[in-house]
């Protein structure tokens, strides 16, 4: 698989579209965290602070972090989801799929490569995140690193990390659809389900809502109602989802 | 395990697939020997672009099926090794070509892919770079490529890793005439060194000069074989295309152009 890893390495290093997914979510998440922040520390009462306030998750770094968290754990699905989508989705676009048969190495070890390329970028990407937000909370006040900072982070990494690998599954959309958009399409419709399903209160068990409910997207209550198992949930969902792109590439036909 | 004739590198043994209640291959025996250009033409549609897919594992057959032999034994190609398809190149329809990679980058993963190491890689994309005087465009990018270039890229990365059997589809429709005389030597002396070459064209002057079998298919069927020093080809090739509809030559109906 060595080669298959190589080569998916080199097209993403190449690529306009993870380039400007890295920024959007390296830069854009710590850049709205700390707009937030400043909204919920601010006096106003403006409907934005409103909204703002029952998302802090205690004070000072734990609360500046958690932020970063909620606001992560969209953007890596949105932004991981739609570079899923066109890593897979793009042989089939651009009829690159065919050309992949016939050859040494098996269709199911790319489709893999690809997976693996993909979760250690997004796994990057969340570190790149939090090195970018932790200086950028000490310039906006937050204060010096200090107590909660570590726990903060902590819990940022794993919320970002579950959401890389929940983004997967979007591999066998575009791969069985055959194209990015039916793809980015089916992100679309999880962003849409997770809201509907968080909002009738069943959001703990659903893998797709878990990490933000936990990062305190539902408030200090819905957090503390998250537990290890329900978090857990994401591994096989993403992982599964995963393999089973990796068993549909090694049975589809090029059509 | 199957056993063919000593030379053979490719067979297809009564191979049919449909699409629907469309047939697309309808029973096809075919050989790719050792040293060979086997030509096969006929008009649009007549299942010659899904009966290399076929070969090469891209579709699964209804009934029948292709093997190879390019080891001792001979394998079905829904079961072949690695080791196997290491000796195979293609080109069938879209290249494999990424428009973000230069063409140096394309073809060396290309090698890659195709089981060569890192370095040995390296080496044969300048060499095969050179062969079909892609040097101007090494370092461009696919995306600014003209057709005929990324045709010329396709067929860089079907035979980097020189393979044993090569199967071409239509390898020249989109270059010029310095093109199709460059792809036209490099399959000659390919087959001059042993390799098996099965190649699809619009231009029956152009299989004429190179090939050493002309299998003409219709309807997804093959309908007869052509001689490739024969004189007037196009006129016995529209003969059997005729002769397989059941027209009278005298009265042709309209016929679409070969390919």
């Amino acid at each position: 698989m060595g080669a298959a890893l190589e080569v998916e390495v080199l097209k993403l290093r190449r690529a306009t579209a993870p380039r400007v997914a890295a920024l959007a979510v390296a830069v854009g998440v710590p850049a709205l965290g700390a707009a937030f922040m400043a909204v919920a520390r601010a006096d106003g009462e403006s409907q934005m602070a409103a909204k703002v306030r029952p998302m802090l998750v205690g004070t000072g770094w734990e609360a500046y972090l958690t932020m970063i968290g909620q606001v992560l754990s969209v953007g890596v699905l949105l932004a991981v989801g739609v570079v899923v989508c066109w890593s897979f989705g793009r042989e089939f676009t651009d009829g690159t799929f065919g050309s992949l048969f016939a050859i040494p190495t098996a269709r199911r070890d790319i489709a893999l490569a690809k997976a693996t390329v993909l979760l250690g970028w997004g796994l990057g990407l969340c570190v790149a995140t939090v090195v970018i937000a932790v200086p950028l909370g000490v310039l906006t006040g937050v204060g010096a690193p200090g107590e909660g900072m570590v726990a903060g982070v902590v819990r940022t990494l794993v919320v970002g990390g579950l959401m890389v690998v929940l983004s997967l599954p979007l591999a066998l959309v575009a791969s069985m659809h055959r194209g990015y958009l039916p793809g980015i399409a089916g992100l679309l419709g999880i962003v849409v389900v997770t809201q509907i399903v968080t909002v009738a209160g069943a959001g703990t068990w659903f893998p797709y809502a878990a990490p933000g409910l936990w990062a305190g997207m539902g408030g200090p209550e819905a957090a503390a109602a998250v537990g290890v198992p329900h978090l857990l949930l994401a591994l096989p969902v993403g992982l599964g989802g995963a393999v089973a792109t990796a068993w549909w590439w090694g049975r589809a036909e090029a059509i | 395990m199957t056993t063919a004739h000593p030379s053979s590198l490719l067979r297809a043994h009564r191979l049919a697939r449909a699409f629907g209640t469309e047939p697309a291959v309808t029973g096809v025996d075919l050989r790719v020997a050792a040293g060979e250009i086997h030509a096969l033409v006929g008009l649009n549609g007549a299942g010659k672009t899904t009966l290399m897919r076929l070969l090469l594992g891209m579709l699964q057959p209804d009934s029948g099926r292709a093997t190879l032999h390019l080891g001792p034994d001979g394998t079905d190609v829904r079961d072949a090794p690695a080791a196997t398809w290491r000796g195979v190149g293609h080109l069938v329809e879209s290249p494999f070509l990424y428009a973000e990679l230069t063409v140096t980058e394309t073809v060396r993963a290309a090698a890659r892919l195709r089981g060569l190491p890192a370095h040995e890689a390296r080496q044969a994309t300048d060499r095969v770079i050179a062969d079909l005087a892609l040097e101007h465009w090494a370092r461009r990018r696919c995306r600014t490529l003209s057709l005929g270039n990324r045709q010329r890229v396709g067929l860089a990365c079907a035979v980097v890793h020189r393979p044993s059997l090569l199967v071409l589809d239509e390898p020249t429709n989109a270059l010029d005439p310095a093109g199709v005389l460059r792809v036209r030597r490099h399959l000659v002396e390919a087959a001059g060194r042993g390799v098996g070459v099965l190649v699809s064209s619009h231009h029956l002057d152009e299989m004429a000069r190179i090939a050493h079998r002309i299998t003409v298919m219709h309807r997804g069927a093959v309908i007869g074989t052509l001689p490739p020093q024969g004189a007037d080809l196009e006129r016995q090739f529209f003969d059997m295309v005729y002769a397989a509809e059941g027209v009278d030559p005298r009265e042709p109906e309209p016929v679409a152009e070969v390919s």
